[in-house]
């Protein structure tokens, strides 16, 4: 797998129409690409499997190899089925949330007029704030004694948001959504420019009204654009860290600790770094599990649209 | 096995073949040879890193053959990057760290120089240091790391404005606090400041309330690696009363999402809105700097922590960091270690040295600075001087004090128990799981 | 440049599409569920934005005194100073030559592995390296950084630029090929077809064909690569050592001190660092936004 030649390509492609005398040509195209990823991803990636099959505190000049050791101890580490479901729910909420704010935006930013040029520039902005200032700025915002709520003199804004596990979830949502629907809605404008104003006038004529031309033209063409930004958003969220460090550091107890921050944990400040890298190898099977799961449903939409084209 | 023949074998040879083969010397080190190029990594910002800059400015002008490389760091990331450098065994050749339970990791990887002998020669030197300073550099009896910088005890602050607004005087026992509670929840006011989320600061309270209840044999056998040493009766009051406390609204609201890191806590405890709050003698320059007039119109109140009634525990006893520790790289060069060595045997101890952690508010690790305690903070730093050396037990901060992995799973637990998530009983099996660990 | 690049993502009339930006502003404007939603959502945008800008006017002294939401009654610079005081403008130069330096090259290399693996789709090799990009999506930076941190160093180029520079690229592959493969399958495989009956080659038909119409797609990728580099962390940490070296995200750690956070200078620096690019974005916009929308009426 790691073998850096590349192997003789085959005459074997199933149509004429990909690949057939170019092959070779292809094959140089995706070596730059591939050798990079393989030296500086692929090759640490071994040095973490290798490790999640040692025992090793992260300063000891030697590592020794202890079986499953370190694997029994992650599997059966009773914060390991909190930290699934808690990777779970930001995953699947933060999609939920994200998706159809973004389209929502998307589409009404892909119309132009000159106000919504103006929206567009600061929707932008916090894209380009680092997640670790987005957390500090929301902690202060959020803070029940110094926050908006007592900036507003509003009571009802002095909750303990960061403080109590189910508000603690979703302010953490929340704030994955400020700082990543921006790209998502700049994504779905792309996407909804390039739709052929001649199915929505066809459309009009067919009497169809807004809200059905929104579901029987809009959504179908964008279908791919949905897939890309769903992996995005679903693969992206098994990595969220530094928002999560910053903001609760995994608390209140460990109710917004991911599989990312426990991973931290256990090898950063616990020292183990045998069942973090466990953990981390779990994270990347997950992760190729998910794209897998998304890149067949998109697979799918492939054949349908070729189908119908 | 060991990994170092495995690795180089298998498809994480770059890995492993670095980790073998990898040099020396620190990465800030090895640039110029000849009379010793030593690196020295530390913590940035202040109070201390213009104290740190000047020390080694001092020892670089007055040893031009030999050269002190300083960088330093944010808290949270040098913890990270000392970590990673010294896996990869490229480690500064000087070493800056909390002494205890990191020290000892570091010990066991053969990480650092055995100071012992270097101590032994020069006994002008260990001194000039407070003895209690050494406690968290000695493993199993020896010395790997040299006392540096300030004594840092915990102490209950409070605010004298609030107190007398609501007619009430300091506490002077457990007691007192139990009965100040509902008093100053009645004002709408704090009692207590908390920074729940940093977890560190909930262990101070553990620290305290387990010292006086039960004094410190407890802590010390389980730092001492005994089986069972949580299961003590004394420990399971404490934690039911630390409980209790949290039921009874002793910390503000909110107080599991207030970091230490924003100093928020201390801004509840100087704009009023608290009463009191446990935490470091570092604090007092924070909330000098921040809280406008509050510490010099004497709004600002400090003791050591109560007695709580019936305990056991020496009521001088206090926890805290007794110094910061600075050890040698066991991979550094010999001219190298001997440029640390005369670091730490002349500017380091020199009365420059001790009056500019004076300057800074705290209280020098270097005996005898109680005549330099003149400025606008004499009187804190005298307190503080008096606690550290008044304290029959000096004990290390928990999490300092044992392995990293075993302190990991205390800020766990102790986080879990100020949630009321796990009960005194559960806390105490979850704790001996980790004993010696 | 002989065939025009004019299909859309199902093959439709290319004429339709070539007119479309500019019909769809007489047409249906109102769109009043977008349209309230995208108002509120700019307070919510705005809210914190102006949180960071009129905190960063105020003294670290009187910042938990004053309410949070009030412009301070005296404005200091002093934060300001004390960011551009701490080297910034160096800081603010590394990071731009890292994220330049490893965008570019990486939504190239990606741009040309996304071409091959789709129009290789019956190569094992390609499809297994495909298969390995997909792999990386979900490698998480912490957990690799020890070994990436001994490659650099046996590499000697601990505490250079290029030490940043060259993991961030091998980072930024998996997902940009990702997207950019999925949007070259959407070329209509008839324009492939027309560049090779007029003797294109591989290589004449990637740079033609689809490289203009990959640009919104490339425009994408530049966007979330750069802003994730931007804001790097990690690498930069672990990676570097000299101050010479630093990038922003380093910087703005090094104002939380050892016992706290200097949240009036970390808003400073974050509204510092982001204003040029605020500028450089509201500049260009048409220009990004065409490219959004290029390729279409090239």
């Amino acid at each position: 797998m790691t073998t850096l030649a590349p192997p003789v390509v085959r005459g074997q492609e199933p149509t004429r129409s990909r690949g057939g005398r170019s092959g070779s040509v292809l094959v140089w195209m995706v070596l730059p690409a591939f050798i990079m990823f393989v030296f500086f991803g692929i090759v640490p990636l071994l040095g973490v499997i290798v490790l999640s099959f040692a025992t090793w505190n992260g300063i000891t000049p030697e590592i020794e190899l202890t079986g499953l050791t370190s694997w029994k101890a992650a599997l059966t580490n009773p914060g390991l089925p909190n930290a699934l479901w808690v990777t779970f729910l930001i995953m699947a909420l933060s999609w939920l949330v994200q998706t159809p704010l973004s389209i929502l935006l998307g589409t009404f930013m892909a119309r132009q007029s000159r106000y919504r040029g103006f929206l567009a520039v600061f929707y932008f902005i916090p894209l380009l704030l680092s997640s670790a200032a987005i957390a500090i700025t929301y902690k202060s915002l959020l803070d029940p004694n110094f926050g908006l709520g007592a900036g507003l003199g509003i009571e009802a804004l002095n909750q303990d948001w960061l403080g109590q596990a189910n508000l603690a979830i979703a302010t953490l949502i929340f704030v994955v959504s400020w700082q990543f629907i921006p790209f998502h809605s700049l994504i779905y404008q792309g996407a909804v420019r390039q739709i052929p104003q001649s199915m929505y006038e066809a459309a009009q004529i067919d009497g169809a009204g807004r809200v059905r031309q929104f579901f029987n033209i809009t959504l179908p063409q964008i279908k791919y654009t949905i897939i890309t930004s769903s992996t995005l958003m679903v693969v992206g969220s098994l990595t969220f860290f530094d928002l999560i460090w910053v903001l609760t550091a995994g608390g209140p107890g460990d109710a917004t600790r991911a599989l990312a921050v426990q991973m931290y944990q256990l090898g950063f400040q616990a020292s183990l770094m045998g069942p973090a890298s466990a953990i981390a190898v779990i994270l990347v099977l997950v992760g190729i599990g998910l794209s897998l799961l998304l890149r067949r449903i998109g697979g799918r939409a492939d054949q349908s649209q070729m189908e119908g084209a | 096995m060991k990994r170092r023949n495995f690795l180089t074998l298998s498809a994480g040879a770059a890995a492993g073949a670095a980790l073998a083969a990898c040099g020396n010397e620190g990465p800030g080190g090895s640039e110029s040879g000849g009379g010793g190029s030593a690196s020295y990594w530390s913590l940035s910002g202040e109070p201390g890193e213009p104290y740190r800059q000047a020390a080694i400015d001092r020892f670089n002008k007055a040893n031009p053959d030999s050269k002190i490389t300083p960088t330093f760091f944010q808290n949270d990331a040098y913890k990270q990057k000392i970590k990673t450098a010294l896996g990869a065994n490229q480690a500064p050749t000087l070493i800056w760290g909390w002494g205890g339970g990191g020290l000892k990791s570091y010990v066991e990887a053969g990480q650092v120089e055995d100071l012992t002998d270097f101590f032994a020669k020069d006994a002008a030197l260990k001194g000039k240091l407070l003895p209690g300073s050494f406690g968290a550099a000695t493993v199993d009896g020896k010395i790997y790391a040299m006392p540096v910088e300030t004594v840092q005890p915990i102490v209950l602050y409070y605010n004298k404005k609030i107190f007398d607004q609501v007619g009430v005087s300091a506490p002077q026992t457990y007691g007192d606090i139990l009965d100040l509670i509902p008093k100053f929840n009645a004002k709408g006011i704090a009692p207590f400041s908390l920074a729940g989320q940093s977890r560190w600061t909930n262990m101070m309270w553990l620290e305290f309330m387990l010292d006086r209840n039960a004094g410190s044999e407890v802590f010390d056998n389980v730092f001492a690696g005994k089986p069972g040493s949580w299961s003590d009766p004394a420990v399971l009051d404490m934690l039911t009363k630390v409980q209790d406390l949290v039921k009874a609204n002793a910390f503000q609201k909110g107080f599991a999402s207030t970091a230490a890191d924003t100093n928020a806590d201390q801004a509840l405890l100087y704009t009023g809105k608290a009463a009191m709050m446990v935490h470091g003698s570092w604090s007092y320059g924070i909330q000098k700097a921040n809280g406008g007039k509050f510490v010099p119109d004497g709004g600002l109140g400090w003791m050591n922590f109560p007695p709580i009634d019936g305990g056991k525990g020496d009521p001088s006893n206090t926890v805290g960091n007794p110094g910061q520790y600075l050890s040698i790289s066991s991979k550094a060069t010999a001219a190298d270690k001997e440029t640390a060595k005369k670091f730490f045997s002349s500017t380091l101890v020199d009365d420059e040295e001790k009056a500019g952690w004076v300057k800074s508010g705290g209280v020098p690790v270097i005996a005898n600075s109680e005549s330099l305690f003149t400025g606008d903070d004499a009187q804190f730093q005298k307190d503080m001087s008096a606690i550290a050396a008044g304290a029959k037990t000096f004990a290390q901060s928990w999490d300092q004090a044992l392995s990293p992995t075993a302190a990991e799973v205390l800020l766990d637990n102790i986080a879990k128990l100020f949630q009321l998530q796990v009960s005194p009983q559960q806390w105490v099996d979850n704790m001996n799981g980790v004993i010696g660990k | 440049m002989t065939p025009t690049p004019a299909g859309t993502r199902a093959g439709q009339a290319p004429e339709s599409a070539a007119t479309g930006t500019r019909a769809s502003r007489k047409f249906a404007e109102r769109n009043w569920v977008g349209g309230s939603f995208a108002w509120l959502w700019l307070i919510v945008v705005m809210v914190p934005l102006y949180w960071l800008v009129i905190t960063s006017f105020k003294t670290q002294a009187n910042y938990f005194i004053t309410n949070p939401l009030k412009p301070p009654s005296e404005f200091t610079f002093e934060n300001y100073q004390l960011v551009i005081e701490s080297d910034f403008v160096r800081y603010f130069m590394n990071s731009v030559i890292v994220t330049v330096g490893a965008v570019l090259p990486a939504t190239l290399i990606s741009f040309m592995a996304a071409y091959a693996v789709v129009r290789g789709a019956g190569n094992r090799f390609l499809q297994g390296v495909n298969g390995i990009f997909l792999m990386g999506l979900a490698i998480p930076l912490q957990a690799v950084v020890i070994p990436v941190y001994l490659i650099i160093i046996k590499m000697e180029l601990y505490n250079t630029l290029q030490a940043i520079i060259l993991p961030s690229i091998a980072f930024a592959i998996p997902l940009s090929v990702l997207v950019l493969a999925n949007f070259i399958r959407d070329v209509p495989k008839e324009l492939f077809e027309s560049m090779r009956m007029d003797g294109a080659t591989e290589w004449g038909t990637m740079w033609r064909l689809a490289f203009p119409l990959t640009r919104p797609a490339l425009v994408t990728v530049v966007i979330y690569n750069a802003v994730g580099i931007w804001n790097g962390y990690l690498l930069p940490l672990i990676l570097t050592q000299s101050p010479e070296k630093a990038t922003i995200p380093l910087a703005l750690a090094s104002f939380q001190t050892q016992f706290g956070v200097n949240v009036p200078a970390v808003a400073a620096s974050v509204t510092l660092t982001t204003v040029p690019i605020v500028l450089l974005y509201a500049i260009g916009r048409r220009q990004l936004v065409s490219g959004l929308t290029a390729g279409f009426n090239k």
